[in-house]
């Protein structure tokens, strides 16, 4: 074979089709069933939050004692609680609570932890400072955590909201601190900073967007996390508190009545586990669609 | 007699490790001439990355550099860490051995590119990607209007390097410095690379700065060579006059290990005895004297000066070869082609 084939050959190698980069990985998540299943119950589960006033068949508070402690009817698709009050609204504006907490607290993690462990990565001078921060929050229970900040501001979705996002934060500092520590060494950031490039633009354009994968894997495992945090600090009476409705909530009235009307915790527990699940599986998905130098197939 | 475009005077650059001092880069002084290719050879652990490296001050915060760098008469080791930024990629460009991790995964051939025009020449929108696909364009890669959208892990090694020469030359740089630019590719795509570094030097009227250990590389395209062993700057001649009439001993070490099949029958590949030491200080002695035949008390109690040797050109030993001991570049070959 000649040189000129040869150098040819190279130049042809990789003649795919070049496609927008977020179509590739909506194809290849929705190549994968799991990925599906959990993003449809992740969509359906959103969906209903935020149609909460206009898919409940009534309102979460309407209390009806002839129909109180009832199993699952036609009526009354997931029965009725002590008072009569319909499951199913309760379970759908429960869910707004609960999706309301996860995002905002992931949202709020991320915005303090992913500064911080970009600089703690990336400035050596840094890294001890924030590494003893977040020692320094990993040493506080979560639940002493909580039960201090709603000594201050009082029990209340914000609460569980900054008391989740607040313990969420040292994993997010350490997820990010790792990835920049690995990138940092990368010849590609070395390359950039032979062009010229200032710390921001490759702390911006070479690191973080490299670190954005580990970060969506943080986050999904993060917003499970926090619909269950939110559960237990309802359940405990530091989150939400009655007659307003979240799981939690749903799970400690539940409580006392378990052997009366099954249902009441069964339900909600069961709503639970599919959103978390879901949650999960559409991670995993979204993590193996990400990585750019998988070969689309 | 026009100023030369970078002059490199009494470059010294100290680690600080665990181990103690190293001493990586002793004294080391060149120019490059405007236009000029200067190759810098020697062996792994020489110094002469790390040479490159120093010369924007691109060295972690371990090293210590000494002595002066100047472009265009500008001293580069005083300036500003942002200063040297904007030097960096515009005025003095690098393309590095491993094209295979020398590019972000996630970003496009033509925003990463783009980076270096919105840094060093404000281009916005679409000018960026137009003037990316002309940069592709030059080094020779086909279809740059369609590879200015593709990932890195959709290019060949060999069109990566492209790319990262197309980066490079964005800015039109008074000075390319590429480190092994070759050495990681199939050889021919190794000659399809000096190719395009050759045009460019014409077209962009750059000097280059050729870091690299193959001897067949050098003869293919340096105008100069100067060889560094073990920190120190030994031999610097004209690449046909260092092929032809080398002066150190050193120097006829490498030129003599090159594979070459006429000498195969005669007992296969030769090699320099011994290994490159780690220097800790620089010493008053030939640092190539306890590998090197001719080596004599005065090469192990006195440093040699790069003095002019028998040959004329610039040579640092004791007992210089005389111009008869000739390896001709024929025996080198013209490159890997």
């Amino acid at each position: 074979m000649s040189t000129v084939e040869l150098v040819a050959a190279d130049e042809l190698a990789a003649t795919r089709p070049a496609i927008g980069a977020r179509r590739r990985v909506m194809r290849r998540l929705l190549r994968n069933p799991l990925a599906v299943g959990g993003l449809a119950v992740v969509v359906v589960a959103v969906g209903a939050a935020l149609l909460a006033d206009v898919v409940s068949p009534y309102a979460y508070d309407q209390t009806d004692f002839g129909a109180a402690l009832q199993p699952p009817s036609g009526s009354h698709w997931f029965g009725t609680d002590e008072l009569g009050r319909d499951q199913l609204s309760r379970v759908l504006f429960g869910l707004r609570a609960s999706v309301l907490v996860a995002v905002m607290s992931v949202a709020l993690s991320m915005a303090v932890g992913v500064p911080l462990g970009l600089a703690a990565g990336f400035y050596g001078l840094v890294d001890p400072v924030v590494s003893r921060l977040t020692d320094t929050l990993l040493s506080f229970p979560f639940l002493v955590l909580a039960v201090g900040l709603a000594a201050i501001l009082g029990p209340s979705l914000t609460t569980a909201t900054v008391a989740i996002g607040i313990a969420q934060v040292p994993a997010v500092i350490r997820v990010t601190r790792g990835e920049t520590l690995r990138l940092r060494g990368l010849d590609f950031v070395a390359a950039a900073v032979a062009d010229g490039a200032t710390d921001g633009v490759v702390l911006r354009r070479h690191i973080f967007p490299n670190a954005v994968n580990a970060l969506i894997v943080q986050a999904t495992v993060a917003a499970p996390a926090a619909i269950i945090g939110e559960s237990v600090l309802s359940f405990l009476g530091l989150g939400i508190r009655p007659p307003d409705p979240s799981l939690g909530v749903m799970l400690a009235s539940a409580q006392p009545l378990f052997r009366d009307g099954p249902w009441m915790a069964v339900i909600p527990g069961l709503v639970i586990v599919a959103v978390t699940l879901g949650l999960n599986l559409l991670g995993d998905g979204l993590r193996d669609a990400l990585d750019p130098r998988e070969a689309p197939r | 007699m026009k100023p030369p475009l970078l002059t490199v005077d009494g470059l010294t650059v100290l680690f600080r490790t665990e181990d103690g001092p190293v001493l990586a880069v002793d004294a080391a002084s060149f120019d490059v001439a405007e236009r000029e290719v200067l190759a810098i050879v020697g062996e792994s652990g020489c110094g002469k990355s790390v040479t490159a490296l120093a010369l924007t001050r691109l060295l972690p915060g371990s090293a210590s550099i000494g002595g002066s760098v100047s472009l265009t008469g500008r001293s580069l080791l005083s300036l500003g860490e942002s200063q040297l930024r904007d030097v960096r990629g515009r005025d003095i460009a690098y393309v590095f051995q491993e094209p295979m991790t020398s590019l972000n995964p996630v970003l496009t051939v033509g925003r990463q590119i783009g980076e270096v025009l919105r840094r060093h020449q404000g281009l916005r929108g679409a000018a960026v990607t137009r003037r990316a696909t002309e940069l592709l364009d030059m080094v020779g890669i086909p279809l740059p209007g369609r590879r200015v959208g593709e990932y890195p892990h959709q290019l060949s090694g060999g069109m990566r390097q492209r790319v990262m020469i197309a980066m490079a030359i964005a800015c039109r740089p008074k000075l390319l410095i590429a480190d092994e630019p070759t050495t990681a590719l199939d050889v021919t795509v190794q000659a399809g690379i000096l190719d395009v570094l050759r045009d460019l030097r014409g077209e962009i009227g750059m000097a280059v700065l050729l870091i690299t250990h193959d001897l067949g590389v050098v003869a293919d395209i340096a105008d100069r060579v100067v060889v560094m062993y073990a920190g120190r700057v030994i031999e610097q001649a004209p690449t046909e006059q260092l092929f032809a009439h080398h002066g150190h001993h050193y120097t006829h070490g490498l030129l003599d290990a090159v594979p070459n099949p006429a000498r195969h029958a005669e007992g296969g590949l030769r090699e320099i005895p011994g290994r490159v030491p780690t220097m800790r200080s620089s010493p008053d002695a030939c640092t190539f004297a306890d590998r090197c035949g001719s080596a004599d008390d005065t090469c192990r109690t006195a440093r040699p000066d790069l003095a002019p040797g028998p040959a004329g050109h610039l040579v640092r030993c004791w007992h210089p070869l005389q111009p008869a001991n000739a390896v001709l570049p024929a025996d080198i070959g013209e490159g890997p082609r």
